[in-house]
């Protein structure tokens, strides 16, 4: 919150109050919980599966495109030992050489998505460029999730289905 | 298609909304994505760039 507002609550009595430099947009990237009216739309990071099969980059591709297709995925990200996105294998490349590592075999650096975007917009946006998944990470590229087009495509719809209800 | 330089010329995309030149789209890392959109336009769509309300972020 702004200074202002903490100094407000102070004075309202409440004891534990700290002014958040990093501001809203960095709360909201890190896909911690909000409230007020804008928190009850579905976003990214709430739409995202978070049991997205994940490897590191000294992996065997052939092992890693196993673990994965027993898992029932057809995609896999890369991560550091924090969590950081390095790198996506989708389907094209986890039928790759099986004997390449997966630094060799990955797409390196893949476009990364906050958790607090619009549902609505990423459906909008994956549609358009034919993109089945996008990773959702934090603003310093801690992985949420994988967010897959169908799961945005679904979620979209039943809120536009919501708001041609309550327009009746 | 090699350039004087002796360099392989990278196909060049440009961006929808800004007609900025780019290498591939910023929304599905394709070279050769017929909607391509730029690093900022695509920030600025999904509303991952606003600006802050306040300087001291509030």
């Amino acid at each position: 919150m702004s200074p202002r507002a903490a100094w407000r609550l102070e004075s309202l009595g409440f004891r534990h109050v700290y002014d958040y430099s990093a501001g809203k947009l960095d709360w909201l990237a890190a896909g911690i919980p909000t409230e007020g009216t804008n928190s009850a739309h579905p976003r990214a990071g709430d739409v995202a599966r978070r049991d997205v099969p994940a490897c590191r980059l000294d992996d065997r591709l052939g092992d890693v495109a196993a673990r994965v297709r027993d898992a029932g995925w057809d995609a896999c990200v890369v991560v550091n030992d924090q969590s950081i996105v390095l790198g996506l294998l989708r389907s094209r490349e986890l039928r790759g050489d099986p004997h390449q590592r997966i630094d060799e075999a990955m797409r390196p650096g893949p476009s990364t998505f906050r958790p607090f975007v619009s549902i609505q917009e990423m459906a909008r946006f994956m549609r358009e460029h034919d993109l089945l998944n996008s990773p959702i990470t934090t603003s310093d590229g801690k992985l949420v999730g994988l967010l897959l087009r169908e799961d945005a495509e679904r979620v979209a719809s039943e809120i536009h289905a919501e708001h041609e209800g309550e327009s009746e | 298609m090699m350039t004087e330089e002796g360099h392989h010329d990278v196909a060049t995309l440009t961006c929808r909304d800004c007609s900025r030149q780019i290498d591939c789209c910023e929304f599905c890392d394709q070279p050769d994505c017929p909607v391509a959109i730029c690093f900022q336009c695509i920030r600025a769509a999904l509303r991952e760039s606003l600006s802050h309300p306040h300087p001291h972020g509030g």
